[in-house]
């Protein structure tokens, strides 16, 4: 626990465990409401940790074990989290930012504020924070405010779904209650069209066929100059626990790549088996 | 602080328990018997968040080569979400009684 930019801050960080140099740096950014870094201690960090990757993975404000403000909620907000937590823990090499749901919004956010710090963006089921996409967060968190919070849907969802699905909503109801999370969020500040042709770091866009941008899972490669969609069939939107395994190799295959081309000095695991 | 002494099924089961009593303390205490078909979430009431914990706990228990985090991402979700303490205490068993 460290605090940044006046938040304790929960976070994780697994050392590479094999390889030689320096460790390319993966930082896991978590999504909204009931997620938190487990999302990504459950899947993709001690994977990556073993391939010779150090991993940090952190919860959000107002999520996980991290501190919860009443208010102080928007995309800036979390962007300047971020980058005290890498001020604070002395990680001055740009590392590379994977990013699930809204926590790829915020590498997006963070990575056209300081494109130095980023080596690349790993995007799960995200796009950046621009004008639609506030405007569908804007009536997503309004619908999630009337129907998770009432108890008689929490029954319904445990019914239907397990008792485990309507914790992690019971949980979700209780962020919104307790902050000024639902009015912060879609302020962004947004990106305009010309702030993501602007966004020259190297982006990997991990989409389910059946996810949020099932409607055209290649309009963020078309919006960005430097994108490449890797599209998973059958998936919806819960890419990263659902489909971990691909995700893994995806993400291992797209830090490898990117580190060789761009950090002879870090090397991974694979490069000296 | 790692262990020297063998371990049982029966001192890795303890550990766990007080391992759990530990994390449920902010939650009001663990109130109910921990066997080994105790189930972390249904029974515990305990989310993923909290397996975050235990794996540091284990691991400043027995060593770093029991590690939660690396024996969790080979399952599924349906398989963490129904995890078992006794799954637990086998895989501390097998963890840390492996490359001595």
């Amino acid at each position: 626990m460290v605090e940044c930019n006046g938040i304790r801050t929960h976070f994780q960080l697994m050392r590479a465990r094999h390889g030689i140099g320096a460790a390319p740096v993966v930082v896991c950014v978590h999504g909204l409401g009931y997620d938190s870094l487990a999302s990504f201690y459950l899947t993709l960090s001690a994977p990556l940790s073993a391939a010779g990757v150090d991993v940090l993975a952190y919860d959000l404000r107002g999520h996980g074990r991290s501190e919860r403000p009443r208010v102080g909620y928007q995309v800036t907000d979390f962007v300047d989290d971020l980058a005290a937590l890498l001020d604070t823990l002395g990680i001055d090499q740009p590392v590379h930012l994977v990013g699930n749901s809204f926590g790829g919004t915020i590498a997006f956010s963070f990575a056209a504020r300081d494109a130095a710090r980023v080596a690349s963006v790993v995007s799960i089921e995200s796009e950046p924070a621009t004008r639609a996409w506030a405007d569908r967060m804007h009536r997503t968190l309004g619908n999630v405010v009337e129907e998770m919070s009432a108890e008689e849907n929490l029954a319904w969802l445990a019914e239907t779904f397990g008792s485990h699905h309507a914790r992690l909503a019971k949980a979700a109801a209780l962020i919104i209650q307790a902050t000024s999370i639902v009015t912060d969020v879609p302020r962004g500040p947004l990106l305009t069209s010309d702030d993501l042709r602007a966004l020259a770091v190297p982006v990997l866009s991990i989409v389910g066929s059946e996810g949020f941008q099932r409607d055209d899972p290649l309009a963020l490669q078309a919006a960005l100059p430097n994108c490449t969609t890797e599209v998973i069939e059958g998936q919806n939107h819960s890419v990263l626990v659902e489909r971990h395994h691909t995700v893994r190799d995806l993400v291992l295959d797209w830090v490898h790549q990117h580190e060789s081309a761009s950090q002879p000095a870090g090397r991974l695991a694979a490069d000296v088996a | 602080m790692t262990t020297t002494h063998p371990l049982t099924e029966a001192s890795v089961l303890a550990d766990i328990t007080t391992m759990l009593a530990r994390v449920l303390d902010e939650y009001g205490g663990l109130d109910v018997e921990v066997t080994a078909d105790t189930t972390f979430h249904e029974d515990l009431g305990l989310e993923s968040i909290d397996l975050v914990e235990i794996g540091a706990l284990l691991a400043e228990r027995y060593g770093e080569r029991v590690n939660l985090a690396e024996f969790l991402a080979e399952k599924e979700l349906d398989d963490v979400i129904g995890l078992r303490i006794g799954t637990l205490v086998d895989f501390v068993l097998a963890a840390a009684g492996t490359g001595a």
